[in-house]
């Protein structure tokens, strides 16, 4: 009779029943929502107080045009150069235009008293170019200029369809924006849960290897079954707190979204779902958000995405928490095992990487590639999945990453075998790789 | 009385040295087997392949007349010498872990594990963490684990190091309980006192090789170097002149309370009564007895290659 069930049990149990298994599961949701919000609301709260720009136009024609805003606060001045430079000290600066700066646009000077920023010289150049483009227009001397002007204006909303769908498939609209947001979320996901959820295995082997417990464990558990064991019973802590979210999700998407929604959005939602772009139209929501929203409460959207998230959160993690217990059985505390845990953290990386490049063209050869290595599959897969990319692709995906982890847990469990009774020296690499040809 | 484990020619070699070297020995069942040996002689080795965490290069392990096979860990309960018991742990919890390991159901696990807190006095220590544990008490939890599945071969390694006299006491007892209950015992130490109050039989390995194998009663005797000890009450020199040619006089007579003693070598058996006449004939004679060695005079000559 095997162990293994009584090890992950354990395993498992002792997990989940921790304070910090519940806060992680609530915490790590608001986290990402926070992740996400936050360079907006450091957007919002950065802009920090005017800055009052005194301004002297020897041309007169730009100065009474600046418009002044949150950011930045125009004021003519009849000082000369040179004064309001010494005696408006405490202004964020001085700006000189030029008697010509009709013809000659480059007469423009500011004269910053501390350093001065992007967004400020962009929102300066901006107004000044636009107030000069309307005094060169004025000279052509057009008739209802500015109603022309306003009825040339277009906005371009792109609505993307795949070919290769089924007719009743065909009406759904594709969003890239949504596809690439979602990508890049499920791709930090799997790198989450390889980095925390591999780690967890790798401390857990060091801790037991400290406490001795190993000692007594192995006189009635074979140490392939222990290890197997461990890897397993986190997968199920992982897989149980995917699910929640997954619950969670569903939940909000399915059935409390479409309550708190407006009714006529909600309608522009389901026409989009419908495949009736136009009607979507109407309802006169920004469609990108309306997209958003339409792929957010599709249900059979979130279903097939959590899916394919669990199964190559497992696969990847397996393969990864395999590396993690071999390390973790060579060391006898955390501190040592940063250096051999370089050849683990180095494709996790490197998978991140490849993941922020392939979603810009989840089609390319090099995504199709690193969506197969196992080592990068699950992280750049992940992120290509919003993308609706072709089933037989997940599959070998999935397969060759099943396969490699079979190869790396026979791998690693030599290594972990002659690890856990190794005190004292650290290892290096090439001895932890010697290991596996010890016979036992 | 017949062999619950027996090791044969078993040869271990590691990469740069080798831990055990064509040992072999048998453990007969019912006994308290002592397996001794200085530091890195390759005991540990030898507790790991009885308990099949390692194989043997060469040589084979007999556990009740088969080879021994994966289930016989369920007969086997070991105490390694590194004790280690999860810290963050519920005392009563973990004990119900190991024993699941070792193949109990969950129900006897229960009902066990509570006649042996119960004779431990340790039942209010069920829901504590393992941590909150003194090194002591801890140690006794293991020992629990060790025994409750009532294996027919337990084995070892240092019990009694880290408990206190009373403590280590109760533990001895309970060992020879066990034992008289029929389970066999093999018991590793470096502590010869204990060898001499509960081991029938031991095993001495140095330098992976098994040096020395018996009874312990018969090792002592066949390694008495025919020293006797006189207690006397008299004249110190008449005795000497007395026993002057018949044996050889070791030490000086102590000024003792109530005796004084002499430490004889005599040469042969047959000497011995006429020894025992003179002494007689000199000085009051109150004792004469032979000197047998403690375990700890024979195993530091034995290691010391004095034998």
């Amino acid at each position: 009779m095997s162990n293994i069930p009584i090890i992950i049990q354990r395993e498992f149990n002792e997990r989940v029943r921790k304070k910090s298994f519940i806060i992680s599961t609530i915490l790590m949701p608001v986290l990402m929502i926070a992740l996400m919000a936050a360079p907006a609301l450091i957007m919002e709260y950065s802009r920090g107080e005017q800055k009052t720009i005194a301004v002297i136009d020897e041309s007169g024609l730009v100065a009474p045009r600046l418009e002044s805003d949150e950011e930045i606060r125009f004021e003519a001045t009849d000082l000369s150069t040179d004064e309001a430079r010494r005696e408006l000290t405490d202004r964020f600066g001085v700006l000189y235009i030029g008697r010509d700066i009709l013809e000659n646009p480059s007469n423009v000077r500011l004269y910053a008293n501390s350093s001065s920023s992007l967004s400020v010289e962009s929102s300066i150049t901006g107004q000044i170019e636009k107030v000069l483009e309307a005094e060169k227009l004025k000279a052509y001397d057009i008739e209802n200029l500015q109603q022309i002007l306003d009825e040339v204006k277009t906005t371009v909303t792109l609505q993307t369809f795949r070919n290769d769908k089924s007719q009743e498939e065909d009406t759904q609209a594709q969003s890239s924006t949504v596809a690439t947001v979602l990508g890049y979320i499920l791709g930090f996901v799997l790198y989450m849960f390889l980095l925390i959820y591999g780690s967890m295995v790798m401390q857990s082997v060091i801790e037991e290897k400290n406490n001795r417990v190993l000692e007594v464990m192995v006189s009635s558990v074979r140490p392939f079954d222990l290890m197997l064991g461990k890897i397993l019973g986190v997968a199920a802590v992982a897989v149980v707190q995917i699910l929640i979210w997954g619950v969670l999700i569903v939940a909000a998407g399915g059935f409390v979204l479409p309550h708190l929604m407006p009714a006529e959005a909600m309608a522009g939602v389901q026409a989009m779902q419908q495949g009736v772009p136009d009607a979507a139209a109407m309802s006169g929501m920004d469609p990108e958000a309306m997209q958003a929203l339409a792929a957010m409460t599709d249900l059979g959207y979130i279903l097939k995405i959590f899916g394919c998230l669990l199964l190559f959160v497992f696969g990847g993690y397996l393969l990864y928490s395999a590396m993690f217990a071999a390390v973790g059985s060579a060391v006898d505390n955390v501190q040592d095992a940063s250096q051999l845990q370089m050849p683990i953290t180095l494709p996790i990386i490197l998978a991140l990487l490849m993941m922020l490049a392939v979603i810009k063209d989840p089609n390319s050869p090099m995504a199709f590639w690193f969506s197969i290595i196992p080592f990068t599959s699950p992280v750049v897969m992940m992120a290509r999945i919003p993308y609706d990319i072709p089933l037989w692709e997940i599959l070998l995906s999935l397969a060759v990453l099943y396969a490699s982890f079979v190869a790396m847990v026979w791998f690693a469990a030599k290594i972990y075998r002659v690890g856990i009774f190794m005190y004292g020296k650290k290892p290096t690499l090439k001895e932890l790789f010697k290991w596996v040809r010890y016979k036992y | 009385m017949k062999d619950l484990l027996t090791v044969e020619h078993v040869t271990k070699q590691y990469a740069a040295h080798t831990a055990l070297n064509d040992v072999s020995l048998a453990i007969p069942e019912g006994s308290v087997y002592g397996l001794l040996g200085p530091n890195g002689a390759g005991k540990t080795t030898l507790i790991r392949i009885i308990n099949r965490i390692t194989a043997p290069d060469s040589g084979r392990v007999l556990f009740d007349g088969h080879e021994i096979a994966p289930e016989d860990v369920y007969r086997i309960g070991y105490l390694p010498e590194e004790r280690g018991l999860y810290k963050k742990m519920k005392v009563g919890e973990q004990a119900l872990f190991f024993a699941r390991l070792k193949g109990l159901s969950r129900r006897d696990a229960i009902a066990r594990l509570k006649e042996w807190f119960e004779k431990f006095g340790i039942q209010s220590w069920w829901d504590k963490k393992v941590e909150e544990l003194s090194k002591g008490m801890a140690q006794k939890v293991q020992f629990i684990v060790t025994v409750l599945h009532e294996p027919r071969l337990l084995i070892f390694d240092e019990p009694f190091s880290g408990f206190d006299p009373i403590n280590a006491n109760l533990l001895k007892e309970e060992i020879l309980a066990l034992r008289d209950k029929g389970a066999t015992v093999i018991f590793s130490t470096h502590n010869m006192s204990s060898v001499e109050e509960i081991c029938d039989h031991i095993t001495l390995i140095n330098k992976s090789r098994n040096i020395l194998s018996g009874r312990v009663d018969d090792i002592r005797r066949r390694h008495g170097a025919n020293i006797f000890e006189v207690a006397y009450r008299g004249d110190e020199a008449a005795l000497r002149r007395a026993v002057a040619g018949r044996c050889e006089i070791l030490e000086g007579a102590e000024e003792e309370s109530v005796y004084r003693t002499l430490k004889l070598h005599v040469a042969s058996d047959d000497e011995v009564r006429t020894v025992i006449a003179a002494v007689n004939e000199a000085v009051e004679l109150r004792s004469f007895r032979e000197i047998i060695p403690s375990m700890n005079d024979i195993f530091i000559r034995a290691v010391n290659g004095q034998l």
